[in-house]
This record gives C-alpha cells, sequence and structure tokens, in this order.
C-alpha cells in the first residue's frame, strides 16, 4: 500500500537560530561554540602565520606586481594582510546534526497506484527559499532535501552526487597524503553544517589528525578552531597540549587549557586549578599533573 | 501593475491561464514542462506572460518527478481570476495548495484495475502453459 506522505521544510535562518536557543536553554551554563569568550581563545590558538595563509594557491597565471614603498607604506601593507587574513580566517560553524523533519501531512490510500515515481514538490517562491514538499514518500533524508535544494538553488562548487573523496576508503588514502586541509575545505563547499556527512568527515579528519598528532597542518588555517572545540568536547586535549609546548607556543597551550576548564567546570584538574587559583604556567603544571591517556611524558619548565 | 480580469478581458479578448508548456529543447522524446501563466489564445509553446514554475515527466535515477511551484506567484495571478488547465490543477492537488482533483483518484483506481487484470492475465498465462 502506498502512503502519501508531505513534508514541508522551514526556512534554513530560522532552524539554525532555533537550534541555537534549544541549545542554550538545555544548559545554560556550558559554553557554546558561538560565545565570545569561546571564539577569543580558539582565534588565538589558530595562530597567524601569514606565510600559510597566503601560500600560492592554484589559480589563474598573473604576473607578480612589485612595489615601492616606505616604512610607513610596509607596515600598513602588513596590517592590511593580517586583516584579510583574519577574514579569511573565519571558522565555520559548528552546529549539532539537524534532525529530519517527517511531518506526514496527510495519508491517502485511496491513491495507492497511481504512480511507478514520487512526485517532489518545491517552493521556488523569491523570498522564502530552501522549502519543499515531498509526495508519496516513504522515508525521507536530510541528504535528499540537500540534492534538490542544489538542484532549485545552485551554490557554486557543489555537486548533486557528493564527491568519493568522502568515502571511508578514499578518506584513509587522502590522509596518508598528509591533504586533511583540501578534504576540510571540499567538505565546507559541498555539505550543510549540520547535515550528517559534513560531521561525519570532520570528525574522521580529527580523529586521524589526534592518532597522529598532525596538529600542525590545520594550524593558522581556519579549521584550526573546529579542531581544538571537537578535541575540548571529546576531553582529549593531552597530545595538543604536549604538540604546542614542543612547539614553544606556551601562551596557546595556557589559553586551551583554560578553554578547557570553562567547558568542562567540574572535571578534577578544573576544580584543582579554582583551588589554586591559578594562572600561566602553573595552570599547565595542574592540567599536566593529572593522569592522561598518553604515555608519560618528561617535560622541563624553563 | 495589477492585471484585472474584466479589463484583460476587453483589451485582449481573452484569459490568462496556467497551463504546461513544452520547454523547446528541439529534442525529440524528452519532454519537459513549463507551468506558464499565459494567454489563452496564444499558441501553446508560444509567448507567455511570465513562468511560474517547471514540471519534468520523466523520473531521475532516484525515480522521482521533479516538480517546483512559485506559489506566491500563482496566488497573485490566480487572484487575477486565471484558470489552471487540468494537468496543472491536478499537480496543484497533489501538491497540496488546491483540493485534489477528482481525476487523480479516479486514474489511481483505473490504473489498480489495469494492473490486477494484468496480473490476473499473466496468471492465467502460466496456468495454460504447466496444464
Amino acid at each position: 500500500m502506498m502512503k502519501t506522505q508531505q513534508k514541508a521544510h522551514k526556512n534554513t535562518t530560522k532552524r539554525f537560530k532555533n537550534m541555537a536557543t534549544r541549545a542554550h536553554s538545555h544548559d545554560a551554563k556550558k559554553p557554546q561554540f558561538t560565545d565570545p569568550a569561546v571564539q577569543d581563545v580558539l582565534s588565538r590558538i589558530t595562530g597567524l602565520e601569514l606565510q600559510k595563509v597566503f601560500r600560492p594557491i592554484k589559480r589563474e597565471l598573473k604576473l607578480p606586481s612589485y612595489k615601492l614603498m616606505t616604512d610607513e607604506q610596509l607596515n600598513q601593507a602588513i596590517n592590511n594582510a593580517s586583516e584579510q587574513a583574519k577574514k579569511l580566517l573565519q571558522m565555520p560553524l559548528v552546529l549539532p546534526e539537524r534532525k529530519p523533519i517527517d511531518d506526514v501531512l496527510s495519508e491517502d490510500p485511496f491513491l495507492a497506484g497511481m504512480d511507478t515515481a514520487k512526485y517532489v514538490f518545491t517552493d521556488i517562491t523569491y523570498n522564502v527559499p530552501h522549502r519543499l514538499f515531498k509526495c508519496f514518500q516513504k522515508f525521507g533524508d536530510v541528504g535528499e532535501r540537500d540534492r534538490l535544494v542544489q538542484v532549485y538553488f545552485p551554490k557554486e562548487g557543489r555537486k548533486l552526487t557528493p564527491y568519493h573523496i568522502f568515502k571511508e576508503e578514499n578518506l584513509k588514502m587522502v590522509f596518508s597524503m598528509d591533504r586533511h586541509e583540501d578534504v576540510l575545505d571540499l567538505c565546507l563547499v559541498q555539505f550543510e553544517p549540520d547535515s550528517s556527512d559534513y560531521i561525519k568527515v570532520h570528525m574522521s579528519t580529527y580523529e586521524d589528525l589526534d592518532k597522529h598528532g598532525k596538529y600542525d597542518l590545520l594550524r593558522s588555517t581556519r579549521h584550526f578552531g573546529g579542531l581544538a572545540w571537537y578535541l575540548v568536547n571529546a576531553r582529549r586535549v593531552d597530545g595538543l597540549i604536549v604538540d604546542m609546548l614542543k612547539r614553544d607556543l606556551l601562551q596557546d597551550a595556557v589559553s586551551l587549557v583554560s578553554l578547557f576548564h570553562m567547558v568542562h567546570p567540574h572535571s578534577e584538574s578544573a576544580q584543582e586549578a579554582a583551588l589554586q587559583q591559578a594562572t600561566g604556567a602553573d595552570l599547565l603544571k595542574v592540567r599536566l599533573g593529572f593522569p592522561y591517556n598518553k604515555s608519560t611524558y618528561t617535560i622541563v619548565f624553563f | 501593475m495589477v492585471h484585472s480580469s474584466v479589463l484583460l478581458k476587453q483589451y485582449h479578448g481573452g484569459y490568462v491561464v496556467l497551463r504546461l508548456a513544452l520547454a523547446g529543447h528541439n529534442q525529440a522524446n524528452r519532454p519537459f514542462y513549463r507551468i506558464v501563466a499565459a494567454f489563452n489564445k496564444r499558441a501553446r509553446d508560444g509567448k507567455y506572460i511570465e513562468q511560474l514554475g517547471t514540471y519534468d515527466p520523466l523520473p531521475n535515477i532516484y525515480n522521482e518527478k521533479l516538480v517546483s511551484f512559485n506559489y506566491d506567484r500563482i496566488k497573485y495571478w490566480y487572484g487575477c481570476g486565471a484558470h489552471p488547465t487540468k494537468s496543472v490543477a491536478k499537480l496543484l492537488g497533489l501538491a497540496g495548495f488546491f483540493p485534489l482533483h477528482p481525476m487523480t483518484v479516479t486514474g489511481a483506481e483505473r490504473h489498480r484495475a489495469q494492473a490486477a487484470q494484468m496480473d490476473a492475465s499473466i496468471i492465467k498465462d502460466e496456468e495454460e502453459e504447466q496444464g
């Protein structure tokens, strides 16, 4: 017996706002990704290596231009470059997974056998984009909705069927070639931030980076904040802290530990730190004093 | 500019119709329709006033027939006194914008009867072959 089901999907921006307020009401004390304090810490950890941000990427061939500048003008130019770099390093949103809206608007058994194919109705009103109704459809996926939105409101760079690179086996191969950044950029273009594919790809990338300790690949890119946030939420910051200390980034390590204490105020190290009122290097000592999952390191503090 | 049905009738001697117009791809055996507001007397594929959507009658690889409607503009033209054709009315009925067209139900029943008849005849043929 074929069912007629119709699904209504709301405007995307309204949905994001609703989700943010709902998450906030659940645990009002827990800091979210979009908090200004959290964002501040994450942007500081990301760093601002101009050489890496503006490294040559594949684009149209243009002759290089040479300018004669005074020292002041040079400083001005460097400031402008760092401003633009900050814009380029804007972190993409981290959102919880979107639930498929499965509103059955009407079930009409007397329409069974009408047609072998499903009908998909899209609303293409100018000021209300991304609205979809579906007919004769048993189970709708979020992925289907994304595909149909791409059909009627195409976004540059997106494909209707996702790239083969996002499959498990291919991801492993790409990670062995150290091209995590390219994968994440492609994922940003192809998927919506709250679709399950996006979250899956990001999770596997971050896991792989954590396993091999290749945090430096993402430093000074827009994905570093997301990586740090994921590790903080999974309570596996130790590898990242050790990596930072190895590269003599003491301030970054301190801010990372403070972020961890912000997000998990009930953990042991956070309570210890609150007791001792530790700041700076003392905070690090407090954190590293507790047992962590990697093999013990001996770190000498100067 | 508001199109009033009285003015339209006086000036153009016809009424506005919401119908399916074949999009001229000049390709045999591959139809694709545009849902269009046009004057009644114009050619089906000729000059129309406004395009209000699309309808692809052939199902794609996911077995879907894609239909799109610009509901805002359809409401406007319906308010100006446009008449939808049978196929457009059926599609809008399935979408939920209009109430269900009665011929949709009749069509479904006919399809089912035909399918049942086909099954019965197949079973009969198999029995004859065996016996």
